[in-house]
């Protein structure tokens, strides 16, 4: 067995654990719609039971067609959509073209896969245009797994929020309803609710929501209350 | 009259100096020798034409058989470096492979990174930013000692359409409706400029092609001393077999 030296009096030395990543909360909403996406997220940044801010904008505009929604670890947010937003001007200036949601979409599961072994520790969802001016959902895990779809709820409060997505939005264990492609209205007013009833329940998201709609005239943004406490 | 790269040539000949002998040494005059020698050396290649219509880009090369016990399959001028891109090659063909290799290569990192097809544009780029890469700065150790002695005509099919683009020893790359390179490419530029409209279906292109290139050719085009390659949106990159070629060459007097 190893010998421990002792110190003053004070017992053996513990080596202080390096803990890289914190939790700062905050969800993420998104839902594709024909000629549409929208993508909302709450605005309050969290630390345990501390809030840090009540006004932290968590979606990140990457071009006229495409937003990123991202939350977790919010210095790896920072980086993360930093790196993103000048890999996506260099290709802007190699290729003398606007990176369309799809490529957009590959780059990021890319730039998450090569930090596999440190990565990222952050809930990402892509919403926007793709090259048929149909809305588009992607998410991802932290390490650059991803998959297109028409709904999504990521971060602190998805558990909560999923669920309801799905009743509402996918229509799931639901009776004589016909599917059909949500409206607008429809999506925005699901975003609200969805955040309405996480904000009540989980500490994490709260204080208001940003909400961006992505259509061929471009983004438009919203904002709506939730509770403050 | 002397023809007209003669007197170049001529020309060339007598402002010989040591600013020969750098690769990247300047002539008091502005010039870079070796760069305008290896744009030279193409001229000694084999014909290669390209033309580019609304529904696809043809390709078409000559292959010199030197001998007749030779294999004329294993002459490769036209390759595939994407699905939807391929390119024609005139001049020192084992350098080309260096650059055909690279133009390979970015294509599909392109895919990888972005999971979109790269752009012929900036395929040409790409090879262009290699095309460049010689001196005898020795801090690189991939860099080549010299200018690469190969013209390109890239052709490819991407989401601006087809394109066709050519780029020479110096890494300067252009776009063009037609372009030949090689020994007969004055003559065939010449004709190209004749025959070319912008309305050209893919099989005129495809006839044109080949007359002009029978034109200029020192034997006569036959199916095996040809290549020729289309570069479709519908069907991409497509060689022609030896029956597809025969077919088309039926048609030119």
């Amino acid at each position: 067995m190893a010998v421990v030296e002792t110190y003053a009096g004070y017992g053996p030395i513990q080596a202080q654990r390096f803990s890289p990543y914190a939790d700062n909360g905050g969800s993420i909403v998104a839902i594709a719609g024909e000629d549409f996406a929208v993508i909302g997220s709450d605005t309050r940044l969290t630390v345990g039971y501390a809030i840090n801010t009540r006004e932290q904008n968590k979606l990140f505009r990457l071009s006229d067609k495409t937003v990123l929604g991202s939350c977790g670890c919010w210095c790896d947010v920072l980086t993360l959509t930093r790196v993103l937003n000048a890999r996506m001007m260099m290709y802007n200036h190699e290729h003398q073209k606007v990176m369309g949601t799809q490529a957009v979409a590959q780059l990021l599961s890319t730039m998450l896969y090569y930090k596999r072994f440190f990565p990222y520790y952050v809930s990402n969802i892509l919403a926007g245009l793709d090259e048929n001016g149909k809305g588009a959902v992607y998410h991802y895990d932290p390490v650059g797994h991803y998959e297109r779809n028409y709904y999504y709820a990521g971060g602190a409060s998805s558990a909560l929020l999923q669920p309801f997505l799905d009743n509402q939005v996918g229509l799931k264990n639901m009776e004589n309803v016909t599917k059909e492609i949500i409206s607008l209205e429809k999506a925005v007013a699901v975003v609200k609710d969805a955040f309405i009833s996480a904000a009540e329940r989980e500490i994490h998201t709260g204080d208001a929501i940003m909400i961006n709609i992505i259509d061929k005239n471009g983004i438009r943004e919203e904002k709506f209350a939730l509770r403050k406490d | 009259m002397i023809h007209r790269s003669a007197l170049r040539l001529i020309k060339m000949f007598l402002t010989r100096s040591e600013y020969d002998r750098g690769v990247n040494t300047f002539s008091p005059e502005g010039r870079l020798f070796q760069v305008e020698y290896a744009i030279e050396a193409i001229k000694l290649g084999s014909t290669a034409i390209g033309i580019c219509t609304n529904e696809g880009v043809v390709l078409a090369v000559e292959k010199r058989i030197t001998s007749p016990l030779m294999e004329p399959t294993t002459i490769e001028k036209i390759v595939e470096v994407d699905k939807h891109i391929g390119c024609a090659v005139s001049g020192l063909i084992a350098d080309s492979r260096t650059m055909v290799d690279r133009a390979r290569l970015e294509c599909q990192n392109h895919w990888f990174s972005y999971n979109e097809k790269m752009s012929v544009e900036s395929v040409a780029q790409a090879v262009s930013n290699l095309a460049i890469q010689f001196g005898d700065s020795d801090d690189d150790g991939g860099a080549m000692s010299r200018p690469f002695g190969v013209a390109i005509l890239f052709a490819g099919c991407d989401e601006k359409g087809p394109q066709l683009f050519h780029m020479d020893p110096s890494g300067t790359f252009v776009q063009f409706d037609a372009k030949a390179i090689g020994s007969g490419s004055e003559g065939a530029q010449q004709s190209l400029q004749e025959q070319y409209h912008k309305s050209m279906t893919l099989k005129e292109a495809l006839t044109s092609a080949l007359t002009i290139l029978k034109q200029v050719m020192e034997e006569k085009l036959s199916s095996t001393n040809v290549e020729v390659v289309t570069v479709t949106p519908q069907k991409f990159f497509h060689m022609y077999s030896k029956d597809e070629v025969e077919e088309v060459i039926k048609d030119i007097s």
